[in-house]
């Protein structure tokens, strides 16, 4: 499913503006490029941000007594062409036209304004079958501290993956092994992934949100706790 | 099992060693202190255990070797302030092989080189030596052993199993027998069981023959084993081979015996009262006494001693220069032994001539104690016997050398020593003709299986001269120290041994076995009883008798 757009893009990874505001795969979520070749290329999504349109203008407050949150786009609907809502993938591997998942950079690029799209579980399956492509995430020197988008991004997997247990014990031994000269980093992350801990209830494959796009706000009851419907925008 | 038999006859090569469980890789080492290889984390390490016979894979060799040591180890020094929490299994499973994981430490003790080809005799050889990095641990499999210790058959014996898997470990009997051998262990630790087993192994292949100076009365005919079992005497497993006397008249009664020993006063040499110094409580001047009574009065000088009065005394001194008051406590001691209903003033050599005819028609004697099983009736009969056999078989080896026919050559006589420290102390070693045996007598065909709890209480040299020690549980440093003396890899043999288990398990090394080994000792049962081709049950007093004679035709030929 098409989910953005990519509208900057680099050999470590590109930015995407989402089809619709506030409208974005959670952080550490699989995406995907198709390129022209046939090829695909995968990215996990690294950071997210809405913020308007025009980079010089900041966003500022609209609610009153009587409006506030959802209710506000309602009463703004130009807000839906000044704002948009971006995200930051990290480019972990790609695809060639045989299928076979490599989990390294890929030779180019994504091309500009091509298709992000969200990844099936049988793509997340196969591509995160063995967890190679850990490092370039546990090397990232993004916004998000690389251990907390590698426990989003395992999280995410193994949820998607259908709580698959051993790909989570080998995924934490691979990042035990890429952070074994920190500590205190390698629990962060560990204690974050620990299914033993039920603490992350993160529904990541919900991800497609409720929200300002469709003009309910936060009323169409999608939006939870961890939705992003009633962002004050 | 990739060509291990060598069937296209072309030099041996190996495939992944029968498909042995990979332990983990070799990431270090020397060849003095043994190689590091890092455990694979999949395994744990408690199923692995010092002292595991297993098997390094190099580039261009095979290395067979010991597990010496374990160690656990940690990447960060920061996990051992601050572990993770105990609750958390995915953490810890995280963590290991990472932040935590184990090495061992192993020892190779022998290799096979790629190119020995084994069909044409190429067996392994001492390590010159180590792999290089990242060489594969793994399980010994069943043909490892073969390789090492050779398959169990002809002239080798199975004396155990391997800890870790079902396999026999043969001895070699041809080299078990050249040399005097130990087995040692603290007191229920199996020693008579193994002493047994081993007699049973000479015995069957007739490798050589066998003394066993039986104090307590407990290896010809059956006896209850710990825990009720029953364990067969060697008279029941091997008929007439095996010829049983006793000192005790009694035991005539009982069970048939092939002859009662008797001990003449004449037969008593200055020598046997020395040894017996401690038991006898003797002063250190009865040495020079009895050599000057011995010196005066021949063999009869104790006969002659305890017949003086005061006077014949008192003109013995004036003649020899004796110490008045040291032969009146001599003869005093010494008249303790006339009370030894065994202990006859005048007695021929009959009996004792048969024993040693039969060993050397390589025939086996169990001299049993009866209820003269003190320590004093065991050294002095054991002492004045064996000094007879040393004598007879010095002459035949020096008949042996003068002719060189093949016929004079001695069979191979092993004497079966219990208690031996006694024997063997560094007091009295250098003195008795235990000593001279354990030092020097494999140049005349004999050797000594000594039985002890205590090692260390024999002479150094002694233990040095052993060429197989078959030891069990030692606790005490001492007697750890005593049987690894002159070993190599003693520090990890140590480990080895003080965590044996009280029952059933040895540790054998020497002459006799390629490279040191824990073996779990074979079992002494019915099982044993039928592969040493051993009666289903005992022989009726008919069966006896008719032994009896067939032994004696043996001996003296045909009537």
């Amino acid at each position: 499913m098409r989910i953005g757009e990519v509208i900057e893009t680099s050999t470590v990874g590109f930015w995407a503006e989402s089809e619709r505001l506030h409208q974005l795969p959670p952080l550490g979520a699989l995406v995907a490029v198709a390129l022209p070749d046939g090829a695909t290329l995968y990215g996990v999504v690294a950071f997210g941000q809405t913020a308007g349109v025009d980079a010089g203008r900041r966003a500022v407050r609209r609610g009153t007594d009587q409006v506030f949150d959802g209710a506000i786009y309602d009463q703004h609907p130009e807000l839906l062409r000044i704002l948009r809502t971006t995200f930051q993938a990290i480019t972990v591997g790609y695809a060639g036209p045989d299928g076979r998942a490599r989990h390294h950079l890929p030779p180019w690029p994504p091309p500009l304004h091509y298709s992000v799209q969200e990844c099936d579980r049988a793509t997340v399956a196969a591509f995160t079958e063995a967890p190679g492509y850990f490092a370039i995430l546990a090397a990232s020197e993004g916004e998000v501290a690389a251990e907390q988008l590698l426990a989003a991004h395992i999280r995410c997997v193994y949820d998607r993956r259908g709580r698959d247990t051993a790909w989570l014990n080998a995924a934490g031994q691979q990042v035990a092994r890429l952070l074994k000269r920190d500590y205190d980093r390698l629990l962060t992350v560990l204690e974050a992934i620990d299914p033993g801990v039920e603490k992350y209830e993160v529904q990541s494959t919900k991800y497609e949100l409720g929200g300002a796009a469709n003009g309910s706000g936060g009323e169409n009851g999608r939006a939870g706790k961890n939705g992003y419907g009633d962002v004050p925008f | 099992m990739v060509g291990m038999n060598g069937e296209s006859g072309s030099p041996h090569r190996w495939g992944a060693g029968g498909g042995a469980p990979q332990l983990g890789v070799v990431i270090g080492g020397s060849f003095k202190n043994g190689l590091t290889v890092r455990l694979d984390t999949a395994r744990s390490v408690e199923a692995i255990q010092v002292g595991n016979f297993v098997v390094v894979e190099g580039d261009e060799n095979r290395y067979f070797s010991t597990i010496a040591d374990l160690e656990l180890q940690l990447t960060d020094s920061a996990l051992a302030a601050d572990p993770p929490p105990i609750s958390s299994s995915f953490l810890r499973a995280a963590l290991a092989g990472t932040h935590t994981y184990a090495t061992a430490e192993v020892r190779p003790s022998l290799m096979l080189e790629g190119t020995d080809d084994l069909v044409a005799g190429g067996g392994p050889k001492p390590v010159r030596t180590i792999p290089m990095h990242f060489a594969i641990l793994r399980e010994a499999a069943g043909e490892d052993f073969d390789v090492v210790f050779g398959a169990e058959g002809d002239g080798k014996f199975a004396l155990g199993s391997p800890l870790t898997m079902d396999h026999p470990i043969p001895l070699d009997l041809a080299r078990f027998v050249e040399r005097s051998n130990g087995v040692f262990g603290q007191s229920g630790t199996g020693k008579s069981v193994l002493t047994r087993l081993l007699l049973c192994g000479v015995i069957k292949s007739e490798r050589a023959s066998a003394l066993v100076f039986d104090m307590h009365s407990e290896y010809a005919w059956q006896k209850e084993g710990e825990g009720g079992s029953r364990l067969r005497g060697l008279r029941e497993l091997f008929g007439s081979r095996v010829a049983v006397y006793s000192l005790d008249a009694r035991d005539q009664g009982r069970q048939a015996l092939d002859g009662t020993l008797q001990i003449g006063l004449n037969q008593i040499e200055p020598g046997d009262v020395e040894l017996l110094a401690d038991e006898l409580n003797l002063t250190p001047t009865f040495a020079a006494t009895s050599f000057s009574l011995q010196q005066r009065f021949q063999e009869r000088w104790i006969e002659r001693l305890l017949a003086m009065d005061g006077d014949a005394v008192k003109d013995f001194c004036a003649q020899s220069g004796a110490n008045q008051g040291a032969v009146d406590a001599l003869k005093q001691k010494l008249n303790l032994l006339t009370n030894l209903p065994y202990i006859v003033p005048n007695q021929g050599t009959s009996v004792i001539d048969e024993i040693v005819l039969r060993l050397q028609r390589k025939g086996h004697v169990v001299l049993q104690f009866g209820r003269h099983s003190r320590l004093l009736d065991y050294m002095l009969v054991a002492n004045i016997l064996t000094r007879r056999i040393h004598r007879a078989y010095t002459d035949q080896v020096l008949k042996y050398d003068q002719s060189g026919d093949a016929a004079d050559r001695p069979h191979p006589l092993t004497i079966v020593l219990e208690e031996a420290h006694k024997f063997l102390s560094p007091a009295v070693a250098r003195q008795t003709i235990f000593g001279t045996i354990a030092r020097e007598m494999r140049k005349y065909s004999v050797t000594l299986l000594v039985v002890d709890q205590r090692p260390s209480g024999i002479d150094a040299e002694v233990m040095s001269q052993l060429g197989t020690k078959i030891t069990g549980l030692l606790t005490e440093e001492h007697d750890i120290d005593a049987v690894l003396t002159g070993v190599a890899g003693r520090s990890h043999l140590r480990g080895v041994l003080a965590s044996l288990e009280t029952k059933q398990q040895c540790l054998v090394l020497g002459h006799a076995i390629p490279m040191p080994m824990v073996l779990r000792t074979r079992a002494y049962d019915e099982a044993f009883f039928a592969a040493m081709g051993g009666r289903a049950k005992p022989a009726t007093p008919a069966e006896r008798d008719a032994q009896k004679r067939a032994a004696l035709a043996d001996i003296y030929g045909e009537e």
